[in-house]
């Protein structure tokens, strides 16, 4: 015999008005929390955009001093106003992140799917990421993917996961490391699309495979930590990928590299 | 004769910034911060480039774009000034015929020569 059958009448009645008000209390504190984290978010937003101006004219006005354009530098004077320059553009970089974190997380993105090559996708993204690759005299190759059939998907959402896998392995990889890039396609009617970008940096432990998906997560975030960032790049990768109806994961051991690896239907019917 | 480059932009701080790169690149700059305000400054007819941000105080920046063209007075060469980088923006921008659509805040060595190119 359970509990209320022992009780009178009166007394489930009584019993059943508290479970009705404690729900609905709990139902007010869900819907407020609703509302502040899209007050948050908001922010962020309106933030975001206007730490946006004035740095894009900080780094503007650097760059006409560094070009000489007011006049010819010395030499310690230039490194000190590319140190302006530089240092803008790593800022905004992080708000630019930001922003596609917030824009993601209201909930009209949509995907504006066209039909393209993923393997001309992932050259491009790969030469984008050559300079600052060579300055760590790291080499990015991609290791096949030259007969896979055309992908139809958001470009712009697929730059941008390439883009965050491949500036990962190069902010993780130590000086004269390689990175590679494996595309292929599989599954029963080669159905999937399996794309994997590996590098031979300080990689993962395994308690952290899922931590490093989360927003604002880092494996190291202590303040003295040597890689600074959001915390919201594989966040917004795993977002876009799943979007597509795709997975996102890591295979790593610490000290010997990581691999993450994506997939993406093919079978995608056309509008 | 010296190409003409009108500025629409909202903050001071970048349009001043813009002012000082073109006029030492040998331009003649023009600064207007609304879109009534563009529409007011390129309707003499005398401007060769455009600079356009799209978010304006008064409204939408190709709206300007809209406005010169019922006068008949569309500037040479329109350069939307963006900061979402997203090809729904890059195809709103184009239809709305602008030459091309730049990322903000671009290297100024890539506007400059954007500019050039468009002049060309």
């Amino acid at each position: 015999m359970s509990m209320s059958d022992q009780l009178d009448p009166a007394a489930q009645k009584k019993r059943l008005k508290a479970l009705e008000t404690q729900a609905h209390q709990s139902q007010r504190t869900i819907a407020e929390l609703n509302s502040r984290d899209a007050l948050k978010t908001q922010f962020l937003s309106n933030i975001s955009h206007d730490l946006r101006t004035p740095l894009a004219a900080i780094i503007t006005h650097a760059e006409i001093l560094r070009e000489g354009m007011l006049g010819e530098l010395n030499t310690k004077q230039r490194d000190s106003v590319s140190g302006i320059v530089n240092g803008g553009q790593q800022l905004l970089d992080m708000i630019d992140e930001i922003l596609t974190y917030v824009r993601g997380q209201s909930d009209q993105v949509t995907l504006a799917r066209v039909e393209f090559s993923i393997t001309e996708l992932v050259d491009q993204v790969r030469m984008l990421n050559q300079p600052l690759a060579a300055k760590k005299k790291l080499t990015i190759e991609r290791l096949n993917g030259d007969d896979l059939p055309p992908v139809y998907a958001d470009r712009d959402k697929l730059k941008h996961v390439l883009g965050n896998l491949i500036g990962n392995a190069i902010k993780f990889t130590g000086d004269g490391g390689r990175i590679w890039i494996s595309l292929a396609a599989r599954g029963k009617n080669a159905d999937e699309l399996i794309v994997e970008v590996g590098d031979t940096g300080r990689g993962i432990a395994r308690n952290h495979y899922e931590l490093v998906f989360r927003e604002f997560a880092q494996v190291d975030a202590s303040p003295s930590r040597p890689h600074h960032g959001t915390g919201l790049g594989l966040a917004i990768a795993r977002k876009f990928v799943e979007l597509h109806g795709g997975k996102i994961w890591v295979e790593s051991e610490l000290g010997k590299g990581s691999r993450f690896f994506f997939t993406l239907p093919l079978n995608v019917a056309r509008d | 004769m010296t190409t003409r480059i009108l500025i629409v932009e909202d903050s001071a701080l970048v349009a001043d910034a813009y002012v000082v790169l073109f006029q030492q690149a040998g331009y003649e700059v023009e600064v207007a911060t609304t879109v009534a305000g563009a529409i007011e400054s390129a309707s003499g007819g005398n401007v060769d480039v455009m600079l356009l941000d799209l978010s304006l105080p008064d409204g939408d920046g190709l709206e300007v774009l809209e406005g010169l063209r019922t006068r008949g007075k569309s500037p040479r060469t329109t350069l939307a000034m963006t900061g979402h980088d997203d090809s729904k923006t890059r195809h709103r921008c184009l239809d709305a015929g602008c030459t091309d659509v730049l990322i903000k805040p671009l290297p100024i060595a890539q506007l400059l020569r954007q500019i050039e190119r468009h002049q060309a």
